[in-house]
């Protein structure tokens, strides 16, 4: 049935949100993140099933170029801001402040 | 009917996955986590029969992305100490739920208003590599050329990130 599927995705964003809430670790909170994108997904791949067009798909595959492109910013950012602090803490991006 | 088992199947080892993601202390244990539940949302995708999607699921979020941050994790080379101290995250858990609960509920609420479909796997090509394109190249294209000067722009943006320090030696 496509309810359970999309009954998934919002258990799986919602788990998401709650990685970002709770954790400080920032490629825990990062990896959350990627987790709310991928529950979008799902929830795009469900409902172009449901009406069997192939737009939700295509939407799907935008997603996960952002999704890839965003690792790769993402992952720079962190690896200078260990390099210049030593820590991982979410805190640590408050130096980002303009 | 054997579809409907993969389905509890996939869907607890995803569900699993992501609370290892957001319970493990360190990200590796994590990182492999996530890894579970990117591949058994692969595995959905091939049951709602995108078979295109499965694939790319597959390659480029499990195998590209993942191995990228678990690349990354390794050669930052984090030790317990390292982590950041954690004191107030079952404080922010359950505040947590709390707050997302109700928006959860709404979205079950509203996600019950939809109509009922079938599952079935559908054959002419339904999520193949030529529908998908069909539609991608247009319907699609104008987003297609956007996302790709985003790319574009990430990667400028990496070699410019990544050779600032040597600027400044």
């Amino acid at each position: 049935m496509i309810l359970d599927y999309l009954v998934l995705s919002i258990v799986l964003f919602c788990l998401g949100i709650l990685g970002v809430i709770s954790r400080r670790n920032v490629f825990t909170v990062f990896m959350s993140i990627e987790l709310m994108l991928n529950a979008a997904n799902l929830a795009f791949i469900a409902l172009s099933r449901l009406h069997e067009s192939m737009d939700g798909q295509v939407l799907a595959m935008l997603v996960m170029a952002v999704a890839a492109a965003e690792a790769a910013l993402a992952l720079a950012v962190v690896i200078l801001l260990h390099k210049h602090t030593g820590k991982l803490d979410t805190n640590v991006f408050s130096l980002l402040k303009g | 009917m054997i579809a409907q088992w993969l389905f509890y199947g996939f869907a607890t080892l995803a569900v699993l996955g992501a609370l290892g993601l957001i319970l493990f202390q360190h990200p590796m244990n994590g990182a492999m986590c996530f890894i579970v539940t990117l591949i058994s949302l692969a595995g959905l995708y091939a049951l709602l029969s995108a078979s295109l999607l499965f694939a790319l699921q597959l390659i480029v979020y499990a195998g590209a992305i993942m191995s990228l941050i678990l690349f990354i994790i390794m050669f930052l080379n984090i030790q317990a100490t390292d982590l950041p101290e954690e004191k107030g995250r079952w404080t922010f858990l359950f505040g947590g739920i709390l707050v997302i609960a109700p928006i959860g509920l709404f979205l079950l609420k509203v996600v019950k208003t939809l109509p009922q479909g079938e599952t079935s796997i559908i054959g002419q090509d339904f999520g193949g590599v030529k529908k998908v394109g069909m539609v991608l190249f247009q319907d699609w294209l104008l987003p297609f050329e956007i996302v790709s000067i985003l790319l574009l722009v990430a990667l400028v943006g990496a070699v410019v990130l990544a050779g600032k320090k040597e600027m400044a030696s």
